[in-house]
C-alpha cells in the first residue's frame, strides 16, 4: 500500500481480499436478491474476492445490498413482479455486466426450474441445484414417489395426483380412507399452505379436492393435488445438505423448525432437541437417501415431520438456501454461502463441511434463531410496514445478526417483512436460551411493531426450555393480550413520566419522526439517561 | 422513577390502541409498576423500555415508547383537561347512542373497590372501581353519563382483562 487515499476502483479492477492458493471459484457474480440475504451472499463474495453485481428495484435504490456491492443494476419499479421476479431483466443485467455466476438467494426465483435453466442457457453458472433436480423434487408429489421409491418413509397419502371430479370421487374417498382421517389435500407444485385444505370427515373430501385444486391452479398454474395423513401432534425437522458436483452428498446437521404459524416459522433451532447420535444418524442418513435418488449437488434441504411415536416422515426437500441456514453454519462452523459457490464451481467440498460432516451426529454446540419480522403479534401477525425509528441489534459473545435494515429506513409492504435475524450459539441448549433472553433484551427497534414480544415470551417458557415443540406449539401457547396489557401500563408510567418532567412543547418537539436522534427531550433526557428512561 | 405533578390521562392513539384499552390515570406520586417483582429496595431497572418518538396533536402530547418489544403509542395530558374536552365532545354529540353499555377491565388484576351501587346514577368520568395490577391502583370511570345497570364485580375479586365490570343504562 502506497497511497492513503480511498479510490473507487472501476469494475473488473477490484483488488482480490482473497489470498487462497486456489483464487476465487468466478470473477464475478450476480446476486438476485434484496434483504439480508442478499448482504449475507455479498458478504461470502467478499470473503472469497470475487466481485459482485447486485440488482435492485426503485424501493431498494439506497438499500444495504446496492451500496455493498461493487456495481448495482436498476431492474424495475418496486413490485416484485415488476423488478425481483423479472429473470429477463436479470440475465440482462448479468450480461451487461459480465457476470460468471448468479446466486438467486431464497424466494423470488430461487425454486424457479425455468429461471435456472435460462441462467444455464445464457452460459453461467446457476448457484444451487441444477434446474432438472429444481424441476423434479419441486413437484411434491413426484418427490414423495421419489423418497418411496429410495426407501424412504414418506408421510402416508398418495402418490399420484388425486380425481378431483365428482365422477372420479369414488376412488378418492377408497384412497382417502386407506390414508386415514384427518387428513390433508395439498398442491403438488405448493407452497406456503396455498391449495392445502384440512378435512376431517369423508363427506368433505370432494369440496376439498375441488377447493384445493382450483386454489393451486390459480397460485401456481398447476391444479395437481393429493392426500396426505396429518401427523399431529408433530415436530418439524429438516437436514441441511450439500452435494458435489459427482454425487457425493453430506448431511451437515439438523434444525428443528417447529415454532411455525401458518407454515411461517418463527424459531428454528439446531441440533433437534431430544435426538441420540443414533437417531441422528438415521434422520441424516434418509435426507442423503432422497438427494442421492434427486441426483441432488450444490445445497439443499430435506424436510421431514417427527411424530409423536418418535418417527420421520418424509416431508419434501427445498433445493435453496434456506432464510435459517446460519443456524447449521453456528452449530456446524461451516460457511454455507461458501460452499455453495465452490461447489457450483465443481470445486469439491472444503476441509471445513467434511469435518463438520463427519461431527453432525454429535454435535459440540447449539444455536438458535429468532426472525425479527415487521409483524404485530397482538394481531395474528399482520404485516406492520413503516419507518424503522430507532434500530439498536444485540452483540456480544455468541450472537449473529444478518439484517440489511437500519434506522430511518422504510418497510414497504411490497416484500417480506423479515427485519433481521438474531442468531446466537452457546455449548449446550440452556446456555443459548439463556444467551437468546440476554440478546433479546439488548434489541431497541421503534418506528413499527416487531414480532419482538413473541421472541420474548418463546425465550422465557418454560415449555420451550423443556423442548416441548410441535407445529401447534404457538396457536397452543401464544396469547399476547396479558403480556401486552402489562407493557402498556410501564408505558403509561413511562410516557406520564417523561410527559412531567420535561414536559414537550411545541417548539421543542421534532416535527418529523425520521430523525429519531434529534431535538427536545429525547435529547436531553439521553444525555442525562443515555438512552434508557432515566431513573432521575 | 419520577411520577407527575398533576395527574396525568395516558392512553394509546387509535393507530396502537387495541379493543379493550382504556385509558390510565396517573397520579402525581404514582411509583409506577415495578419491572422487576424481587426488586424490594433495590431500584426498578427500564431494561426492555425504550423511548422514541414524540409528537404534539392538538395540545396532546403523543410518545412513542416500547416495552420489551410492545409498541404503543401513548397520548398524554392533564386528567382534567381531559375530562373537561370529553365532556364538551360528548355534550355536542348529544344523547345519541343511549343503549347499555358494557363497562369492561383494561388490564387483568384485582379488585380493590366498587365505589357505586346499582342503580346509582353515575357522570361521566366519575370511578367505578379501582383496579389493581402490578403494584398499581387504576381507577376504572364511567365511559359516560347513565345510571348502574348492574355490577359484576366486588372488592377482592380477581379479574382478567376485557372481563365485564358494570353495565351502564
Amino acid at each position: 500500500m502506497t497511497s492513503a487515499h480511498v479510490v473507487t476502483p472501476a469494475p473488473g479492477t477490484v483488488p482480490s481480499l482473497h489470498k487462497d492458493v486456489e483464487g476465487p471459484p468466478f470473477r464475478r457474480l450476480l446476486v438476485a436478491n434484496r434483504g439480508e440475504i442478499a448482504v449475507r451472499i455479498l458478504r461470502a463474495c467478499r470473503e472469497l474476492g470475487i466481485e459482485t453485481v447486485a440488482v435492485y428495484s426503485d424501493a431498494d435504490a439506497e438499500a444495504a445490498h446496492v451500496r455493498m456491492a461493487d456495481v448495482a443494476v436498476r431492474i424495475g419499479p418496486a413490485p416484485a413482479a415488476e423488478s425481483y421476479l423479472r429473470s429477463d431483466r436479470i440475465l440482462a443485467a448479468a450480461d451487461e455486466t459480465r457476470a460468471e455466476a448468479i446466486h438467486p438467494g431464497y424466494g423470488f426465483l430461487s425454486e424457479r426450474a425455468s429461471f435456472a435453466a435460462a441462467v444455464e442457457d445464457a452460459g453461467l453458472v446457476w448457484v444451487g441445484p441444477p434446474a432438472g433436480v429444481i424441476q423434479a423434487v419441486g413437484d411434491k408429489l413426484a418427490a414423495r414417489r421419489l423418497a418411496a421409491a429410495a426407501g424412504v418413509a414418506v408421510v402416508p397419502g398418495t402418490l399420484q395426483p388425486a380425481p378431483v371430479d365428482a365422477e372420479a370421487a369414488v376412488g378418492s374417498l377408497a384412497e382417502a380412507s386407506r390414508v386415514g382421517y384427518p387428513l390433508l389435500v395439498k398442491a403438488a407444485a405448493g407452497g406456503g399452505g396455498r391449495g392445502m385444505r384440512r378435512v376431517e370427515r369423508a363427506g368433505d373430501l370432494v369440496a376439498a379436492l375441488v377447493a384445493g385444486s382450483a386454489e393451486a391452479a390459480a397460485a401456481f398454474g398447476d391444479g395437481a393435488v393429493y392426500v396426505e395423513r396429518e401427523v399431529r401432534p408433530a415436530r418439524h425437522v429438516e437436514v441441511q445438505l450439500i452435494g458435489e458436483r459427482d454425487g457425493r452428498i453430506v448431511a451437515l446437521g439438523e434444525r428443528d423448525c417447529s415454532i411455525q404459524r401458518r407454515h411461517q416459522k418463527l424459531v428454528e433451532e439446531g441440533p433437534a432437541p431430544g435426538l441420540d447420535p443414533e437417531r441422528r444418524r438415521e434422520l441424516h442418513a434418509m435426507a442423503v437417501q432422497v438427494a442421492q435418488a434427486a441426483g441432488l449437488h450444490n445445497a439443499a434441504t430435506a424436510e421431514f415431520l417427527l411424530d409423536a411415536d418418535g418417527r420421520f416422515w418424509f416431508l419434501e426437500v427445498n433445493t435453496r438456501l434456506q432464510v435459517e441456514h446460519g443456524v447449521t453454519e453456528l452449530v456446524a462452523d461451516v460457511d454455507l454461502v461458501r460452499e455453495q459457490i465452490r461447489l457450483a464451481a465443481g470445486r469439491p467440498f472444503s476441509r471445513e463441511a467434511v469435518d463438520a460432516a463427519v461431527k453432525a451426529p454429535e454435535p459440540e454446540r447449539h444455536a438458535i434463531e429468532v426472525r425479527l419480522s415487521a409483524e404485530d403479534p397482538s394481531r395474528a401477525f399482520a404485516p406492520t410496514p413503516g419507518r424503522i425509528g430507532r434500530w439498536v441489534m444485540p452483540s456480544g459473545p455468541g450472537v449473529r445478526v444478518d439484517t440489511a435494515a437500519r434506522a430511518g429506513e422504510i418497510v414497504t409492504a411490497d416484500y417480506d417483512p423479515l427485519l433481521a435475524k438474531l442468531l446466537v450459539v452457546a455449548a449446550d441448549r440452556g446456555r443459548a436460551i439463556d444467551r437468546l433472553r440476554r440478546a433479546l433484551d439488548e434489541v431497541e427497534v421503534t418506528g413499527l411493531q416487531t414480532t419482538l414480544p413473541f421472541h420474548h415470551f418463546v425465550a422465557r417458557h418454560p415449555g420451550f426450555r423443556d423442548g416441548e415443540l410441535s407445529t401447534d406449539w404457538v396457536a397452543e401457547n401464544w396469547d399476547p393480550d396479558a403480556d401486552r396489557a402489562r407493557a402498556l401500563a410501564v408505558a403509561a408510567h413511562v410516557a406520564a413520566s417523561v410527559a412531567a418532567t420535561a414536559p414537550p412543547t411545541e417548539v421543542s418537539l421534532r416535527k418529523d419522526t425520521r430523525e429519531p436522534d434529534r431535538g427536545g427531550w429525547a435529547r436531553s433526557g439521553r444525555r442525562g439517561g443515555v438512552d434508557r428512561w432515566p431513573d432521575r | 422513577m419520577a411520577g407527575p405533578l398533576t395527574a396525568l390521562r395516558v392512553r394509546p392513539t387509535p393507530a396502537s390502541a387495541l379493543p379493550g384499552d382504556a385509558p390510565v390515570v396517573i397520579e402525581p406520586d404514582a411509583a409506577g409498576p415495578n419491572r422487576d417483582a424481587d426488586a424490594g429496595a433495590r431500584q426498578a431497572t427500564t431494561r426492555g423500555v425504550v423511548l422514541g418518538s414524540a409528537r404534539r396533536s392538538a395540545g396532546i402530547a403523543v410518545l412513542e415508547v416500547v416495552v420489551d418489544g410492545w409498541r404503543f403509542e401513548l397520548e398524554v395530558e392533564p386528567a382534567t383537561r381531559a375530562a373537561l374536552r370529553e365532556r364538551a365532545a360528548r355534550t355536542q354529540a348529544g344523547a345519541r347512542g343511549a343503549g347499555p353499555q358494557e363497562v369492561r377491565a383494561m388490564i387483568p388484576g384485582r379488585i380493590v373497590s366498587v365505589s357505586v351501587e346499582r342503580g346509582d346514577p353515575v357522570l361521566a368520568g366519575q370511578p367505578l372501581f379501582v383496579l389493581e395490577a402490578m403494584k398499581m391502583q387504576n381507577e376504572v370511570r364511567a365511559p359516560r353519563d347513565g345510571s348502574v345497570a348492574s355490577i359484576a364485580a366486588e372488592p377482592g375479586q380477581t379479574v382478567e382483562l376485557g372481563d365485564v365490570l358494570l353495565v351502564l343504562r
